[in-house]
């Protein structure tokens, strides 16, 4: 029987037709397809096709490939390979387009618009993550504008995606020349973004929920893949759920897990009841520095393996010497295992895809999944009220 | 129906009132100069309080064996600090007598680095170590006046916030005296004994600290009273017996960095500012006013954001630059008690502005854009010859700033700038990438030097003859103005000839 998966995660169809109020149809932009906006993208698709913006170009999904012929030279620190490997995405967006972009736009996302917004402290995004442009596109510069020398405009607003009511006038501010922009069309352009990425996390959460109603039914396992959303993309987190997925487990992200009433109630109505935390999504119970926005998530995706009957395995994904990561290490792994539910981390992900090392965990995985889920399963679903909104 | 115990995170057990003639509170993460004066603050307050004994490099392994592996060498230092002095006392006292007595304070719900989350490693070390019901606080930077919050024990109020943030400008002060000082003192270990002498003269002053009211009239009365400078004029007595000889052309470093690593002097940053002395430099230390100072800009900063959408914004913008106007005043005042040697606070709209064109002042974590505004800052007022950054290893919002210098120094080549990582346990790698712009900047200051002598047509032997003349010169308290050099003997030899009328 085959298993339900989940679409591609990075959809580069237009979400919004919206008839431009200036002709900008003959601007080609150029994004860097890194770190958060593999969780925003379509943010940035609806606002610029909003804005009659035809070409929207994103680089290629990390490589080594990719880096050493783009981004060579260009490092300016040693530091994480998400925020590394983005020299070889600006080259790329620069030298290796078959017609020139002329903007490349690399947005410093300061806070994100999260699910979790209102139940924790912040959503802030690592403070590499939002400084990464500042950073990389210094190796462009340090030796003459290549930015300039290509023709090419680099454009790198510094965005509060987890406050939208500031985004109009930050992104107006620092686009309107760039785009001949007004006020009133930047604000309706970044209302589109929003409905877009809603949109499409909502049509994200709905395929998940019926690969868990699927689960469900079949009294199947499933595995949550815990981890930052640019693990999605195949040279970061070299598609090890993949893998996993290719014995027959459904693969269910923490960024696209349902958030339905029934099902939030179901999972932690009893919690809240008796007055153990707030909310489905206070983690206050379990992290009191809840400022990250994808440091919170994972925590609250551990919350949630730790008590959906289906969810009986994690994988943790981890880029190697990832700062925010490290401390949530341990109170993730004993989140998760509170319940029974198989924990296993790949903590030292880096530019090489280590497939020696994922071949051997990837059987262990498989065979503990294989040999305790129905165990699992059982467990946990007794832990729960009935009925379970999924059957 | 099956039950579990879900994991939950660390709470303190409340520290109520009546324990606190019992209690000791632990702190630390300061310079011992901080500490002993934040320790007479709280003793003011009727605390039981100490700092920890300071970091040493055996903390770093002790700390490295508690929590998860790949922290920044600030926090594993930290964790493995407190570690090692828990663990002493429990096999001294015992365990319960530890968990009874002591309690530990610490910075932290400042955002979205790991400062924000040391207590989650502090917390996961006191699990290790069997402790979790050891009491540990927050203290949050951001709030003045926090209530009395976890049982009563602990009153974060304003006599208790005022009182830290004076002490803190005070060893502040103190420190910027004792490294523009040592390296030109003629008796070696004076300006060790004055420091010392001054410090314990202050930590009583802290300790005797008169509350007058509550609330806001104890901060008015610190602002306004003459308590402190008074103190400080007198501690400015006990620095002009110390004799000094500024004719050696000493380079000027200016240390920046993470906010833990910078301040410290310790293991922790391998005792890089001793060693940097040693080695013939003058240091210019990094005064955490500044981080204050850059809170209240980055207050500023995210109400400004929200102008258009927050009617109120305007109002608390100047409410906020009001405050700001009032704590550098404060610190100028200070400053003027010790007869202005100490150096000033840089402006924070003009660090902003330096920064701007390489980094975005809205980007947080760690110092912000304060780094590279920082370098530039000396670089364009001529205050230092060489930047040395000090940068934890594998810190998140550091390795971003250090990255966007190397834009700078592709724009200002002659900037001589030294980011030096810091792991713990790689002393010599560190110091001799240090040592290598170090010699440039030698050079430099001797160039430097000679043409100072040589534009004056002075010679050090007339100088000497005047000095003679002139003992005040020779005071550690005398002010040489800065005339447009980053040497202190540069400026010395140009402000003497000024004095003699050959310029
Ligand atoms: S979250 Fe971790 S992997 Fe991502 S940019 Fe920050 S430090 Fe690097
Ligand atoms: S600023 Fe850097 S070194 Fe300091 S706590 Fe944050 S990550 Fe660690």
């Amino acid at each position: 029987m085959p298993i339900p998966i989940l679409e591609r995660w990075f959809v580069r169809r237009p979400s919004v037709d919206r008839p431009p109020e200036k002709d900008r149809s003959h601007i080609r932009v150029g994004i860097p397809r890194v770190l958060n906006m593999w969780s925003t993208h379509q943010f940035w698709i609806g606002f610029l096709k909003a804005l009659g913006i035809q070409y929207i170009v994103f680089s290629s999904e990390t490589s080594e490939e990719q880096y050493r012929e783009f981004g060579k030279g260009r490092g300016t620190v040693d530091c994480c390979y998400p925020v590394k490997c983005m020299s070889g995405h600006y080259g790329e967006l620069i030298f290796g387009q078959k017609k020139k972009i002329d903007i490349l736009l690399s947005p410093m996302i300061y806070s994100l618009p999260s699910f979790l917004r209102g139940h924790v402290v912040d959503t802030v995004a690592c403070p590499r993550v939002m400084a990464a442009p500042e950073n990389i596109k210094s190796g462009f510069l340090k030796e003459g504008d290549v930015f300039a020398q290509q023709g090419i405009t680099y454009v790198s607003p510094f965005v509060s995606l987890g406050q939208p009511y500031l985004v109009p006038k930050q992104l107006y501010q620092s686009l309107k020349d760039v785009l001949d922009l007004d006020e009133e069309e930047t604000r309706e352009a970044v209302k589109a973004g929003y409905e877009a990425l809603e949109r499409f996390n909502r049509k994200m959460r709905a395929q998940s929920r019926q690969i868990l109603t699927w689960c469900a039914q079949e009294n199947r396992p499933c595995i949550m893949v815990l981890a930052r959303p640019y693990h999605m993309d195949s040279g970061i987190g070299h598609e090890i759920e993949v893998n996993v997925q290719t014995h027959g487990y459904p693969i269910l992200w923490v960024q696209y897990f349902p958030i339905d009433d029934d099902l939030m109630d179901w999972l932690f109505g009893q919690e809240i009841r008796a007055g153990r935390i707030r909310s489905a999504f206070d983690i206050s119970d379990v992290w009191t520095s809840s400022y990250s926005s994808n440091t919170n998530e994972i925590l609250w995706g551990a919350k949630v393996a730790a008590r959906c009957p289906w969810i009986t395995c994690v994988i943790r994904l981890s880029s190697y010497e990832c700062g925010m990561d490290q401390p949530t290490y341990t109170p993730t792994q004993k989140i998760v295992e509170a319940t029974g539910t198989l924990y296993f981390k790949f903590g030292d992900l880096d530019a090489t895809k280590p497939t020696g090392s994922i071949k051997i965990r990837e059987e262990t995985i498989v065979h503990y999944v294989e040999k305790y889920s129905h165990q699992i399963i059982r467990r946990k679903r007794a832990l729960l009220p009935e009925p379970c909104p999924l059957l | 129906m099956e039950t579990v115990t879900h994991y939950t995170a660390y709470r303190p057990r409340p520290f109520r009132r009546e324990e606190r003639e019992k209690v000791t509170i632990l702190f630390g993460g300061l310079t011992w100069k901080h500490e002993r004066l934040v320790q007479g603050a709280l003793h003011n307050l009727n605390y039981k309080a100490e700092p920890l004994p300071n970091v040493s490099r055996a903390d770093l392994d002790v700390g490295k064996e508690l929590i998860d592996v790949g922290a920044c060498c600030p926090t594993i230092f930290t964790t493995g600090n407190l570690i090692s002095f828990l663990k002493s006392k429990v096999q001294d006292h015992g365990r319960d007598y530890v968990v009874d007595r002591y309690a530990f304070l610490t910075a932290g719900a400042c955002g979205p680095c790991r400062f924000g989350q040391y207590h989650e490693s502090y917390t996961m070390a006191l699990d290790g170590l069997g402790l979790r019901d050891f009491r540990l606080f927050l203290l949050d930077q951001n709030q003045l006046d926090q209530g009395a919050a976890n049982g009563g024990g602990l009153e974060i109020n304003l006599p208790f916030t005022a009182g830290i943030i004076w002490a803190i400008l005070c060893g502040d002060l103190l420190t910027d005296l004792e490294y523009m000082t040592r390296p030109y003192e003629v008796h070696p270990g004076e300006t060790e004994r004055v420091l010392r002498d001054s410090v314990e003269y202050l930590y009583e002053v802290f300790r005797n600290r008169p509350i007058r009211g509550k609330k806001w009239r104890v901060l008015a009365w610190h602002l306004l009273s003459d308590y402190f400078t008074g103190a400080l004029r007198r501690v400015k007595k006990m620095w002009e017996t110390i004799e000094v000889d500024r004719l050696q052309p000493k380079p000027k470093v200016k240390i920046t960095g993470e906010f833990w690593l910078q301040t410290h002097e310790g293991d922790g940053n391998y005792n890089i500012k001793r060693w940097l002395e040693q080695e013939g430099a003058e240091i210019i230390p990094p005064p955490i006013a500044v981080w204050l100072d850059y809170l209240l800009r980055s207050n500023i900063q995210k109400l400004e954001d929200k102008r258009e959408v927050d009617k109120r914004a305007g109002r608390k913008v100047a409410l906020v630059r009001t405050l700001q106007r009032v704590y550098r005043g404060t610190y100028n005042r200070l400053r003027r008690a010790l007869g202005n040697l100490p150096y000033e606070l840089p402006n924070q709209d003009e660090l902003r502005r330096l920064a701007a064109p390489y980094f975005h002042n809205r980007l947080a974590g760690g110092e912000g854009d304060m780094l590279v505004g920082k370098a530039l800052y000396a670089y364009h007022h001529k205050k230092a010859h060489m930047i040395c950054e000090l940068s934890p290893y594998s810190c998140m919002p550091n390795t971003m700033s250090i990255g966007a210098m190397a834009n700078v120094l592709g724009q200002y080549p002659d900037l001589l700038y030294a980011p030096i990582e810091i792991k713990g346990d790689a002393e010599v790698h560190a110091l001799s990438r240090c040592q290598m712009i170090l010699t440039e900047a030698k050079k430099r200051v001797q160039q430097e030097f000679d043409e100072a002598l040589a534009k004056t047509g002075l010679t050090i032997e007339a100088i000497r003859r005047y000095e003679e003349r002139h003992p005040e010169l020779r005071r550690a308290t005398y002010r040489v103005p800065h005339r447009g050099y980053p040497g202190t003997a540069t400026n010395y030899v140009i402000h003497i000839a000024e004095r003699m009328g050959k310029m």
